[in-house]
């Protein structure tokens, strides 16, 4: 039940760079700052585990991704791939189909075009797919299309 | 070039849990968990806070840690890992 001193590894401690008027007394080691190496980390540092959805690889293909989503059916998509308000100069319209799982898994692969657009459209579509985020529609095909190339 | 912001999820858009050698990150707006190893979750603690640079977030780090490999590029490669993850948003 005592206190063990450990060495305090929360990642967003900031060693307390003000001067506080501590009655704690236990601080008799001037700051022990932590190594922290950057470029260590070959392989990458961050490694993503899909949802158990993506594991659907029959469907995924033929699933498909409104642009923008039917909450925002109508709004147009700027190069940024943010969904803006209509006729908002330099948007792009709303895309007249939804895309097929599989033509945004081209599009994303290899930087071809998705059908019915030129490249600048369909970047700016592909940047407002990579957004999509869970409860908004497309998103599930999106995460589906996520998975690690087998 | 590296001029632009960097910033992680809102507050509450994130479950961290420390797992001895890794950080397992469940990313609610996804529904996503990502394994992180350093210094990945530093990076991720600090652009929670709010949005910082490639160099004011260099120099955060630095104030923080003895960093080791502190160069633009190594913090750059994994801003862009953290960024292709979807954790972080370049603004």
């Amino acid at each position: 039940m005592s206190d063990e001193t450990r060495s305090y590894q929360d990642p967003a401690d900031h060693g307390s760079a003000a001067p506080s008027a501590d009655g704690v007394g236990a601080e008799a080691v001037p700051t022990r700052r932590r190594v922290l190496a950057l470029g260590a980390v070959t392989a990458g540092a961050v490694v993503s585990i899909r949802p158990a959805l993506a594991q659907t690889v029959g469907s995924v293909l033929n699933c498909e991704i409104p642009v923008p989503d039917p909450g925002r059916a109508g709004s147009y998509i700027d190069a940024d791939g943010k969904v803006v308000p209509a006729r908002t100069k330099g948007a792009f319209p709303p895309s007249s189909r939804p895309f097929k799982g599989e033509e945004v898994k081209r599009a994303m692969a290899n930087g071809s075009t998705l059908p019915g657009t030129d490249s600048e459209r369909s970047r700016a579509y592909v940047k407002y797919i990579r957004r999509l985020q869970r409860g908004q529609g497309g998103f599930t095909c999106f995460a589906s299309l996520q998975m690690p190339r087998g | 070039m590296h001029d632009s912001l960097y910033h992680g999820p809102p507050e509450g858009g994130l479950l961290v849990a420390p797992l001895d050698e890794f950080t397992a990150v469940y990313h609610r707006a996804s529904g996503i968990t990502h394994l992180l190893t350093e210094p990945a979750p530093q990076i991720l603690a600090i652009l929670g806070e709010g949005a910082l640079s490639l160099d004011a977030l260099l120099d955060r780090l630095g104030l923080d840690y003895d960093l080791a490999d502190g160069t633009r590029e190594a913090l750059a490669a994994r801003l862009a890992e953290l960024v292709e993850s979807g954790l972080v948003e370049r603004a």
